[in-house]
């Protein structure tokens, strides 16, 4: 106890020396706080963004992996053995899609349909594709009426369709595919959503192309099968929503493109509705026998497998090849991709923040030694007296020990409390020029391209409230319907306990360390040679 | 049995190789004053440093209660069992008058309540008032520097005062006022061991060692009578 208050009396009086040390110790505390605040709110902010997205999946066929495998090593590439491989190549079937969804790892799965058609006179396509101004869900579109030659286009592009019509039309199998209403993207703005799995002809439409037809809830329209203008469907609209985030880039560079790629001309109903329409078509066609082309709708299906966490997901691969997923098809997950690229400026952070603290404490730790050095030494005298009158080395140095940790920690909770303070506006604002800095670089390559670069790193940037984020969109190819993907820009908070117990950790080795010299310095004194030099 | 008790003792100056002891045995009983007196050089502080368990001797024991001291914790010993008043007092100086002497009791374990109004009386009873115990030992004057000094050896009740100079910077009425506290402090049973060139000093004790250049050999011994014998000391200037 004496010690204690021996160290206490020690610091009230020799206050100069001790206000030194906690000045340089309030930098470190402070220093450290931040960059442990950094990186704290980077794991935060990954944890949580990665617990908030739905992490699905898709399978996919391997074209890269078939390239390569038809590749032999040093001999030209042979264009006939990959189009052969191309050609063995189909995507996967409902039913092979189903076999893999009952991998262990599989939380969810669930499927769309996705079928083509035409308008009539009474209900047009929205196409912008002619005009050379970005448009976006909350800005006034223009549009007109669909060229004959779009409307009918060969499609090339949308797998094995035939004709493509000017509207795609998706069947979605439950309420937990339609993922852009799941995650908040679209919202319903007048009536609902058709009924899960309903076979009756309902669906929704933008607001967009509701607008634009003088379309409203319970309005019924036609369809028209692309490849057969004498088959229609009829259409009651059951809701109307609104699509916060998608954003229509059209314009002279992107000509060719179909008003189907039009998000604004996507109309969703329920899956059994969709493939009762186009099993009739089918049926149809076969019967139709006069025709050498099939003129039945062509419908396209597509799985997407939901997990529950990434290690589900990353241990799907190896579940799904163990049923029998072939080497020529791929998983991929664009949700994971998205969440990936929205940390980097984070990550950046984090990674300066850590080479920062590494130098903050190197750098620290060696100046409170140097200074602990020259306390020792000026104080060599009282350890002389101390151990003459018989106090022993040990208690001598856990006095000064006493010291140095009294100091610090006042200083260090100071320091704390400075810290994050300061966090998180510093946390922010170098968030902000990481955003800034990627924006800058996706910037100067649209300059240096003298278009936008339509590879899928960044086109525009808006702000989107909800997120507090800057958003980057993420081209899709061609760039025509571009999605949007938030960086993390902002965090709330970054100093928690975690942060605090870390800071007194480190509080406590420096002590440590910078201590150890002083205990080296007392355990070698001799105190009659201490005193007769004096002397 | 001697309280203290020196045995063939010899110590040599590692750094200059200059043997300072030759051969010395003393021996120093409960309830009397020794001093220890010498020229310059003679070893004195030496051997006031070795009787302390500052210093270890090159030859030869010292008995505490017929215990070799080396084999003693040297730490206890010289805050329990013997007090030093240093020839420079060796103070505390960031600290007052009363502070030096509670943290001698401190150190010493005394578990005893009221340190402070103890050390207050102890200083009042050398020579200090209650204002000047209070004083930092830095704005005290020699004299009373040494009478804190005095104070903190004697706060814990040692068995043996080691003194070196302790009157060495006090004036002649004072010099008397602490022999009589030693005196007083002899009589309770306490052996008092003073190295001092004061023959005031050397008169109030009850024996006196001489040191002498090793040539001769000699130390004087006075009884507690005063009256002078012959004793063989083997000492090297």
């Amino acid at each position: 106890m004496y010690i204690f208050k021996n160290a206490l009396r020690s610091i009230s009086r020799s206050k100069g020396r001790n206000i030194l040390v906690g000045i340089i110790v309030l930098v470190i505390a402070v220093s450290t706080c931040v960059a442990l605040s950094i990186r704290e709110a980077a794991a935060k902010a990954k944890e949580s963004t990665l617990d908030s997205i739905q992490i699905t999946a898709q399978i996919s066929v391997d074209r890269q992996s078939m390239m390569k495998n038809s590749t032999t090593t040093g001999v030209a590439p042979d264009r006939e053995s990959m189009q052969a491989a191309f050609a063995g190549a189909s995507g996967l079937s409902l039913d092979e899609m189903q076999v893999y969804a009952k991998a262990a790892s599989v939380k969810a799965f669930s499927y769309t349909l996705t079928s083509s058609f035409n308008g009539t006179d009474a209900m047009k396509p929205i196409d912008t594709s002619s005009t050379s101004s970005t448009t976006s869900s909350s800005s006034t579109t223009t549009a007109k009426t669909p060229t004959n030659t779009q409307q009918g286009q060969s499609a090339g592009g949308f797998g094995k369709m035939g004709a493509q019509g000017s509207f795609t039309v998706i069947g979605y199998s439950t309420d937990s595919a339609m993922t852009a209403f799941v995650n908040g993207t679209s919202t319903i703005t007048s009536g609902a959503i058709f009924s899960e799995g309903t076979s009756d002809n309902v669906c929704v439409i933008s607001d967009e192309l509701a607008l634009y037809n003088s379309l409203s809830v319970g309005s019924v329209f036609t369809l028209v099968n692309p490849n057969n203008t004498a088959e229609t469907i009829q259409l009651t609209v059951a809701g109307i929503y609104k699509n916060s985030q998608a954003t229509v880039t059209t314009g002279n560079t992107m000509g060719g493109f179909s008003a189907a790629s039009d998000p604004a001309n996507e109309i969703y109903m329920s899956y059994n509705a969709l493939k009762a329409i186009t099993t009739t078509s089918i049926a149809n066609a076969a019967a139709a026998t006069s025709t050498t082309a099939s003129t039945a709708l062509r419908e396209q299906v597509a799985g997407t497998y939901s997990f529950a966490d990434v290690e589900s997901y990353n241990s799907f691969d190896a579940q799904a090849r163990a049923l029998g997923l072939a080497d020529t098809y791929t998983i991929t997950s664009s949700d994971l991709t998205s969440y990936q690229q929205s940390l980097q400026p984070l990550e950046n952070l984090s990674k300066f923040a850590t080479y920062f603290l590494i130098v903050v404490l190197l750098i620290g730790g060696i100046i409170l030694i140097v200074l602990n050095i020259f306390n020792i030494r000026e104080r060599k005298y009282e350890i002389g007296v101390l151990t003459a009158i018989g106090m022993k080395k040990g208690k001598v140095s856990l006095q000064f020990i006493t010291e140095l940790f009294l100091v610090t920690f006042t200083c260090i909770i100071i320091g704390a409390g400075v810290g994050a303070a300061v966090s998180v506006p510093i946390t922010n604002s170098l968030l902000k020029s990481q955003v800034s800095s990627a924006q800058a670089a996706a910037a100067s390559q649209t300059t240096s391209f003298g278009r936008s670069n339509t590879n899928g790193t960044t086109n525009s940037t808006t702000t989107n409230s909800k997120n507090t984020g800057t958003s980057n969109n993420v081209g899709a190819p061609g760039a025509i319907v571009t999605k949007t993907t938030n960086y993390i820009s902002e965090v709330s908070s970054a100093t928690n306990f975690t942060v605090i117990l870390q800071l007194m950790g480190i509080g406590i080795i420096l002590t440590l360390v910078s201590s150890c010299a002083a205990v080296i310095f007392v355990l070698r004194y001799e105190p009659l040679k201490i005193l007769t030099n004096r002397d | 049995m001697s309280l203290l008790k020196l045995e063939n003792l010899s110590y040599i100056y590692d750094s200059a190789k200059v043997k300072v002891l030759d051969q010395i045995s003393y021996e120093f009983d409960e309830g009397k004053i020794y001093a220890v007196i010498g020229k310059s050089g003679a070893g004195k502080t030496t051997l006031l440093s070795l009787l302390s368990g500052l210093a270890s001797p090159s030859e030869g024991k010292i008995l505490f209660r017929e215990k070799d001291i080396s084999s003693l914790d040297k730490y206890k010993y010289r805050s329990q069992y013997v007090g030093v008043v240093f020839q420079s007092f060796n103070l505390l100086q960031n600290l007052t008058a009363v502070e030096n002497v509670v943290l001698s009791m401190d150190i010493a374990g005394i578990k005893q309540k009221n340190k402070k109004e103890f050390a207050t009386e102890l200083l009042g009873k050398v020579g200090l008032s209650v204002d000047e115990s209070k004083r930092r030992v830095l704005k005290l004057s020699g004299g009373q520097q040494q009478r804190v000094a005095i104070a903190r050896a004697l706060s814990y009740n040692p068995d043996v005062i080691l003194a070196d100079e302790p009157t060495g910077n006090l004036d002649g009425e004072t010099q008397e006022e602490i022999m009589s506290i030693f005196r007083g402090l002899a009589n309770e049973g306490k052996s008092i061991i003073l190295v001092t060139h004061s023959p005031i000093v050397a008169k109030s004790a009850d024996v006196v060692y001489e040191l002498h250049d090793l040539s001769k050999n000699k130390a004087k011994k006075k009884d507690a009578q005063g009256k002078d014998a012959q004793n063989k000391v083997q000492a090297v200037v």
